[in-house]
């Protein structure tokens, strides 16, 4: 399953580029680019991935590699995951990225998602461990959201100009007729009665309904993963969605 | 390469006299006109007569209103391309080393054949210097006008980047901030040169001129007549012409 997950992952990534048939040069800049190195590091933890899955259907009866390549899948899963979250967490001009929360975040939601599939796949046996893994990642969220919420208004447009001794500064002319491409890419507003649907969805399809439903034995787990599924999905579409841009006080926001 | 240079022999970039920018678009104009057919063009231009146009620009000039207690109101014309930073984010966050800063002279660059569109170096810059091409599928940004500045078939006092060149004010200049005896390493000095955004620590090459403070006689005429023209006006549209 993971493997699917993994090879699904990574070939949808490439759907979003410009120019997806030169997706390979995305594995040359390891020394500088996070993006970089999380394709690297996705790629590599197939190896011992496959490695696992080859041996269970092919039987070809390598069983004393098996729980060594298993600690080397899960060390790559970790550190992919620790890849995808400091691109996020490595841009400045992002506030609601830019803290350790996010790097955080990614690995206990993962856990805890991974719990909850562990389940659902037959591992009833452990399930106390996703319940605690799921509150960890409902505690890790709302953590997240007071210090993204705290920290709001940090910039100004005046510093953005680096104009701050000449008082409030308000745009005037707009620079063009028309969004362009950093607006329409950058300038989501997203308004305070969605966030507050769409982080009661986050958290309580997430995280809540999944671990209450293990807790009182919940007998059908595909149901409890597909929960948490929709769950997640909001909460990816938040962190997107709640990414304010500091370009915006070029334009729209007085600050960020 | 996305690593960053240690240090760059120039640091070719703008000052820009934002006291004397007057607004007129000329700059953006002709740095289009200039680089949709240079090295990284062509500049994506939609539906340029239609009701919904857009496209890429490298430079756009805003504009803003700065009110201050006790002060006349200023508008401030804001022209902003690539900054050329020193520290570069749209750099080092490439994952394909298509996004470069150049070593001879730090002049940062995209090189289009290698782009892959994923976006990310748009993301990065806290400036907003970098514009998407929907065409061709790349990022595209401010050359500072590379093929223009060392080409030697034309007249040397013409290898400045377009928009300087074309600047009526005058308030655009083009130098060399390493050299602390350059055009723009000495205004710079002279003139209170700010940096755009010092709290995202990109170090940028570009700098910016503010308005000059008035004198204190000069600003207390000016919010007196600002204030005059404001009772005026309001004894106007109360059709009140006593004295």
């Amino acid at each position: 399953m993971s493997f699917v997950l993994v090879a699904v992952g990574l070939l949808s990534s490439t759907a979003h580029l410009g120019r997806p048939e030169r997706a390979w040069r995305a594995f040359s800049q390891w020394r500088t680019s996070w993006l970089s190195r999380e394709g690297i590091m996705a790629v590599l933890t197939f190896g011992p991935i496959m490695f696992i899955g080859g041996n269970a259907y092919l039987d070809l009866g390598l069983r004393s590699m098996v729980a060594p390549m298993a600690v080397l899948g899960i060390l790559g899963a970790v550190a992919t995951l620790f890849t995808t979250s400091m691109i996020y967490a490595s841009i400045r001009a992002i506030p609601a990225w830019h803290n350790k929360w996010v790097v955080v975040g990614y690995q206990v939601y993962a856990l805890a998602s991974g719990g909850v599939a562990y389940v659902m796949v037959g591992g009833w046996q452990h399930y106390q461990i996703t319940i605690y893994l799921l509150i960890a990642a409902l505690v890790v969220k709302i953590a997240t959201w007071i210090h993204i919420d705290r920290n709001r208004g940090k910039y100004t447009r005046e510093s953005a100009l680096g104009l701050t001794d000449f008082g409030k500064a308000k745009p005037f002319e707009p620079a063009h007729g028309q969004k362009n491409y950093l607006q329409r890419e950058m300038g989501y507003e997203l308004n305070p009665t969605r966030r507050m649907v769409m982080r009661w969805i986050a958290l309580g399809l997430g995280f809540i309904l999944p671990a209450y439903l293990l807790y009182v034995g919940f007998p059908l787990a595909p149901i409890v993963a597909l929960i948490c599924l929709v769950g997640l999905m909001a909460e990816r579409w938040l962190f997107f969605a709640e990414a304010e841009h500091v370009v915006r006080l070029y334009y729209d926001r007085d600050e960020i | 390469m996305t690593c960053l240079p240690e240090k760059t022999d120039k640091k070719l970039g703008l000052l820009i006299d934002l006291n004397v920018c007057v607004g007129c678009h000329a700059c953006a104009v002709n740095c289009k006109e200039w680089n949709t057919s240079g090295i990284t063009g062509p500049m994506e231009d939609l539906k340029p007569y239609g009701d919904d146009p857009s496209g890429v620009w490298y430079n756009r000039i805003h504009s803003y209103e700065f009110k201050k207690e006790g002060e006349a109101d200023r508008t401030v014309y804001f022209p902003k391309s690539c900054l050329h930073c020193e520290d570069a984010p749209c750099v080092t966050v490439c994952p394909t080393g298509a996004s470069l800063k150049r070593s001879e002279d730090g002049i940062v660059l995209v090189n289009p054949d290698v782009c892959i569109g994923c976006k990310l170096c748009s993301w990065a810059c806290p400036y907003g210097a970098r514009e998407y091409d929907t065409t061709g599928g790349v990022m595209q940004k401010c050359t500072l006008c590379v093929d223009k500045i060392y080409d030697a078939s034309i007249p040397e006092e013409r290898r400045v980047p377009s928009c300087v060149s074309t600047c009526p004010a005058g308030a655009r200049h083009f130098g060399d901030f390493a050299d602390p005896e350059s055009n723009v390493s000495k205004l710079a000095a002279e003139n209170d040169a700010r940096d755009l955004f010092p709290e995202m620590e990109t170090k940028p090459v570009n700098q910016y001129l503010p308005p000059r403070k008035r004198e204190k006689h000069v600003e207390r005429a000016l919010v007196h007549k600002v204030n005059n023209a404001k009772d005026a006006l309001i004894k106007w549209a109360k059709l009140d012409f006593t004295g």
